[in-house]
C-alpha cells in the first residue's frame, strides 16, 4: 500500500507526496500533458525539442544544471506520444532548490534562438544515433505510419524526419510551451525522505504564484477503425529478416488493458513464454521475439518483433506465429500460466516499489489517467484476469484486418 | 518586494557516507557469504559471484557461453522445466559475464526464497551442458553478434580494446564469426568445473533479510564440493601496446564513433579516486567540460562521456562519443584541447565546488537502498577493498586541490599515449 496525500494549488497544479524514510533522498516528478500527439503534422519533433530546450536556463536562474549540481542532484526527462516528464532525485536538506529549478522554468523559461538552433543540431544527432544509424532502428517510424492513418500517433516522438526539426522556429517552442505548459496542465510528485506538510508549503511557496495560464483544449482527429490487413516491406542493410506485427487495441483506461498486458506477457514474458518456447526453442524459426502493448493514453497497440532464424523463410515463420495467437483464441492457456503471469506481476510490482522515483513517476501518470490511487488498486485488476477474459481479447484484437505487417528484410541475404 | 526566485535556497554539502553494515559468514565448504539487510519491501536479491570472467578464458566466448549455458539443463530439470519454474514462482535471474567475474543475478519475493535458492543451485553446480540447446545458443548468439557488428558503436570499442590491451589478451581479444564454431560441451565442462567452484564463488544477499537466512544458505549450498582439480592459472600478462590511430571505414553510415583512451591504473592504487574526479570534470558527468563544449555550446553531438574503469589486471580511461561525420575531426581536436587545459590550467574553484558537491550527492546514490548498497560492495570487494575506499574517494571529494589535478592530468592523460579509434 503506497499512501500519498494531494493537494490542488489555486493555480490548477496537482501535488502528490508520499513519504519513505528509508532513503536519504527524495525524488521529484513533473509531468506535462503533452507529448508529441500535440504537435502539428509538419512540425513532428517539437514536444521532445522543447524537453531539450527546458534545460537552456529560465527567467531568473540562467544555468539550470549548475545550481542542481550544487546541491548534490540528478536529473533527467523524456517525452512521449503523450506526456514529457521531468524528474529530479536529491538529498533531502537541499529539496528546496528542486522548488526553486522547477517552478522557474514552468514560469517562464529562456528560449532564445542561438540555444534553439544548437539543440536542433543535438536532437538532430540523436536523431541519427538512436534511429538512423542503428540497424532497425527506424521500425517504429514505419510501423506507426503503417498502422496510424489519422491519429498523430502516426509519428514518433523523435519527428517524422530530421527536416521536421530543422524547420522548427523559436516562436514555434514559445507557442508549443504557452499552449501546453499551464500549471493545471501539470503534475508535481514527491517521494522519499520528505514531511508532507512541509511539502505543500514549498509547492505553494513556489510554483502557487505561478499564473494559472490559459491551456489551450485538445481535440484529437481520431483513427477510424481498420477494416484491412496492411502490410509493407522494405530492405535494409542489416544481418537478418525481421517481422513485426501490431493490432490495433483500446486506450490505458480501457477495462481490458490489464487483460492485454497479461496476454503479452504469456505471449513473450520471459523464457516461458508461449512465442519464445515454441518459435525460438522448439521450431528454431525465430532468434529472438517480444510482444508488449504500448501502453498510449489514446487507443494504442499490442506489438509483436521477432528476428527471423537465419535460413529461415519469414512466411513460415509468420504463419507458425499466428498459429500460436490462433491457439489463444481457441483458450489453451492453462491455470498454471495464468497464476505464472500473476506471479511475475507481483514481484515486478513489489520491486518497483523499492524505488522513490519510480513511486513519483507511477502517481503523476496514474494521476492524469484519472485517480493516483489507482498505483494500489491496479493489483486487483490484473488479479481479477480469467483465461476467459484473454481467449476474448485475443478474438477481438488478434484479427488480420485489424492487423498491420512489417517485413523488415536483409538486402545482404539476396547477395 | 524583493523577488525571491533570484537567489538560490541554501545549500548544504551532503556529509560523508556512515558505516553500512555487512554480515560475512563462510559455509562449511568456503562459500562466501555476505547480508546486506535493508529495505522496506518484502523482497531480496542474491548475487552469486565467481572468478569466471572472460580473463580465465582459453578461447573467445568460453566464459560467456559457460554462463549462459548454466540454465539450459541440469541434472533434475530440462531447460523449459527450469524456465517455467522460475517464470512460475515469478523469479527474475540474469546471467553475467564480466571481464574478470561471472554469476547468477535472482530477484524474488521472500515467500519464495528456498525456491531461488534450490533452482540457483541446481544452475550454478549442476547443469549438463546438453549439445541441442548449446547448438540453438550459438545460433542465437551468432545473430545478436552480426547485428551488434552493424553498430559504430561496437565496432569501435571492440577495436579500443584491441589496441589497448592487444589481440593475444582476453582483455583485447577480439571475438570473430569462426568462434562460434568452436565451442563445444566438453569445453563448457571443463571451464565450469574449473572456476564454477565453492570456494571460487561468493554470495551477496540484499534487501529484507530474515533470521534464517544462513541456515538457508547452508540448507542449500552448504554441501557442493570443490572438484578435485583445482583452477589452472591462466592469466596471461598484458603486452603493453603503443598507442595508435586506427580508422575503421564502414560505408553507409551516417555517424562516426570516437573512443579515445588508453589502459590505466585501477582502484588498489592511491592515485585512482583523484584520476576519478579529473574524468569526472573531464567528461564523466552532465555539466563536464566535454559535454559542454562539444554538445551544449557546439552541438556536434548527442552525448560525449569519458570513463575510468577497474579491471582486475589493469584498468583503462575512455572517452567515448558518436558525431555526424562531418564533425568528426572537430570533435577529436577540442577533446584534445580539454585535455591540453586541463594539464596546463588550474581548475577554478567554483567548478570544483560544482563538483565536489555533485560527486557527493553520487556517493549518496550509491547507498541508497539494499541493492544499491550490494553493487557498491560487490565493487570494491571485488578488488579486495572494504568501504573505507568509499571513505578515501570522499576525503579525497572533499579535499583534492587544483594542483593535484593538474598533476594527475599530466601523469594519466598524456596525449601521445592515448589510442585514437574511429568507426564510420
Amino acid at each position: 500500500m503506497i499512501e500519498f496525500r494531494k493537494s490542488i494549488l489555486n493555480n490548477g497544479l496537482r501535488v502528490i507526496v508520499h513519504e519513505d524514510r528509508s532513503t536519504p533522498l527524495v525524488a521529484m516528478n513533473i509531468l506535462y500533458d503533452a507529448g508529441s500527439k500535440d504537435e502539428d503534422p509538419d512540425l513532428t519533433g517539437l514536444a521532445h525539442l522543447l524537453e531539450h530546450l527546458m534545460y537552456g536556463g529560465s527567467a531568473n536562474i540562467p544555468d539550470y544544471d549548475t545550481p542542481l549540481l550544487l546541491a548534490g542532484g540528478e536529473n533527467n526527462a523524456f517525452t512521449n506520444n503523450d506526456i514529457t516528464n521531468y524528474y529530479i532525485t536529491i538529498p533531502s536538506e537541499n529539496i528546496e532548490t528542486a522548488f526553486w529549478l522547477e517552478s522557474d522554468r514552468m514560469l517562464d523559461p529562456d528560449f532564445t534562438r542561438e540555444k534553439t538552433e544548437i539543440q536542433k543540431n543535438v536532437v538532430i544527432e540523436e536523431f541519427r544515433q538512436r534511429y538512423l544509424n542503428q540497424p532497425y532502428g527506424d521500425v517504429m517510424i514505419i510501423l506507426r505510419s503503417l498502422a496510424y492513418t489519422t491519429h498523430p500517433y502516426k509519428w514518433p516522438t523523435i519527428g517524422t524526419d530530421i527536416s521536421h526539426i530543422g524547420r522548427i522556429t523559436n516562436e514555434n517552442v514559445r507557442q508549443f510551451f504557452n499552449a501546453n505548459y499551464a500549471p493545471k496542465k501539470a503534475i508535481l510528485a514527491l517521494t522519499g525522505n520528505i514531511d508532507p506538510s512541509m511539502t505543500f508549503d514549498l509547492a505553494d511557496k513556489w510554483f502557487g504564484s505561478i499564473p494559472g495560464r490559459n491551456a489551450g483544449t485538445r481535440s484529437l482527429p481520431q483513427e477510424p477503425e481498420q477494416q484491412k490487413a496492411r502490410e509493407i516491406t522494405v530492405k535494409r542493410n542489416v544481418p537478418s529478416d525481421a517481422l513485426f506485427k501490431a493490432w490495433h487495441i483500446g486506450p490505458r483506461t480501457a477495462g481490458d488493458f490489464y487483460t492485454l498486458d497479461l496476454l503479452t506477457d504469456l505471449l513473450a514474458g520471459g523464457e516461458s513464454g508461449r512465442l519464445h518456447s515454441r518459435l525460438v526453442r522448439d521450431l528454431n524459426l525465430f532468434s529472438e521475439i517480444n510482444a508488449y502493448i504500448t501502453s498510449d493514453f489514446d487507443p494504442g497497440l499490442a506489438v509483436i518483433s521477432g528476428k527471423i532464424m537465419k535460413g529461415v523463410d519469414i512466411e513460415t515463420a509468420e504463419n507458425e506465429l499466428i498459429r500460436v495467437i490462433e491457439e489463444f483464441k481457441d483458450g489453451a492457456v492453462s491455470d498454471t500460466e495464468m497464476e505464472k503471469v500473476r506471479n511475475r506481476y507481483e514481484t515486478s510490482t513489489v520491486l518497483s516499489n523499492t524505488n522513490i522515483l519510480h513511486k513519483a513517476m507511477t502517481l503523476c501518470m496514474y494521476e492524469l489517467l484519472g485517480n493516483a490511487d489507482m498505483i494500489n488498486t491496479d493489483a486487483a485488476n490484473y488479479r481479477n484476469v480469467t483465461k476467459q477474459m484473454v481467449s476474448e481479447s485475443a478474438i477481438r484484437y488478434f484479427r488480420p484486418e485489424n492487423c498491420s505487417t512489417l517485413h523488415y528484410l536483409s538486402d545482404k541475404l539476396d547477395e | 518586494m524583493e523577488n525571491f526566485r533570484t537567489k538560490q535556497p541554501p545549500v548544504k554539502t551532503v556529509s560523508a557516507i556512515t558505516g553500512i553494515p555487512v554480515e560475512n559468514r563462510v559455509l562449511k565448504n568456503g562459500i562466501s557469504l555476505f547480508m546486506i539487510n535493508a529495505g522496506t519491501e518484502d523482497v531480496a536479491r542474491i548475487e552469486f559471484v565467481f572468478r569466471a570472467g572472460m580473463a580465465m578464458e582459453s578461447v573467445p566466448l568460453l566464459a560467456g557461453i559457460t554462463n549462459m549455458m548454466l540454465s539450459e539443463g541440469t541434472w533434475n530439470y530440462t531447460a523449459e522445466e527450469l524456465n517455467n519454474t522460475l517464470d512460475f514462482y515469478g523469479i527474475f535471474q540474469n546471467l553475467t559475464t564480466d571481464r574478470d567475474s561471472a554469476g547468477l543475478n535472482m530477484l524474488f519475493l521472500n515467500k519464495h526464497i528456498e525456491k531461488a535458492m534450490e533452482l540457483a543451485g541446481e544452475i550454478l553446480f549442476h547443469p549438463v551442458f546438453p549439445e541441442k540447446e548449446l547448438n540453438l545458443m550459438m545460433k542465437k548468439r551468432l545473430a545478436g553478434y552480426r547485428i551488434s557488428r552493424e553498430k559504430v558503436q561496437n565496432i569501435a570499442s571492440d577495436c579500443f580494446f584491441e589496441s589497448v590491451f592487444g589481440r593475444n589478451h582476453p582483455y583485447g581479444r577480439p571475438v570473430e564469426e569462426k568462434d562460434f564454431e568452436a565451442i563445444t560441451p566438453a569445453l563448457l565442462r571443463d571451464f565450469h568445473s574449473a572456476y564454477y567452484t565453492p570456494r571460487n564463488m561468493a554470495a551477496i544477499i540484499s534487501g529484507k533479510i530474515h533470521e534464517n537466512t544462513p541456515y538457508l544458505f547452508e540448507k542449500y549450498f552448504g554441501s557442493f564440493t570443490d572438484s578435485s582439480l583445482p583452477a589452472g592459472n591462466s592469466l596471461k600478462a598484458i603486452n603493453g601496446q603503443d598507442a595508435a590511430k586506427i580508422h575503421i571505414e564502414k560505408p553507409g553510415s551516417l555517424q562516426t564513433a570516437i573512443r579515445i583512451g588508453s589502459a590505466t591504473i585501477n582502484k588498489r592504487h592511491p592515485d585512482y579516486p583523484g584520476l576519478k574526479i579529473l574524468d569526472t570534470i573531464l567528461g564523466g558527468y552532465f555539466g563536464s567540460r566535454l559535454m559542454k563544449n562539444i554538445r551544449e555550446d557546439k552541438g556536434y553531438t548527442y552525448g560525449i562521456h569519458s570513463s575510468v574503469t577497474s579491471l582486475d589486471q589493469s584498468g583503462y580511461k575512455v572517452i567515448s562519443t558518436e558525431t555526424g561525420k562531418q564533425y568528426c575531426t572537430l570533435t577529436i581536436d577540442e577533446i584534445y584541447r580539454e585535455i591540453r587545459i586541463l594539464q596546463k590550467e588550474h581548475v577554478k574553484n567554483d567548478e570544483l565546488e560544482v563538483v565536489r558537491n555533485y560527486m557527493s550527492g553520487e556517493m549518496v546514490r550509491m547507498f541508497d537502498g539494499p541493492f544499491a548498497i550490494a553493487d557498491s560492495f560487490k565493487a570494491v570487494w571485488e578488488f579486495g577493498l572494504d568501504f573505507s575506499y568509499f571513505n578515501r574517494m570522499m576525503d579525497t571529494v572533499k579535499t583534492i586541490d587544483p594542483e593535484e589535478i593538474m598533476r594527475l592530468a599530466n601523469l594519466y592523460y598524456n596525449i601521445d599515449d592515448l589510442h585514437e579509434i574511429t568507426a564510420g
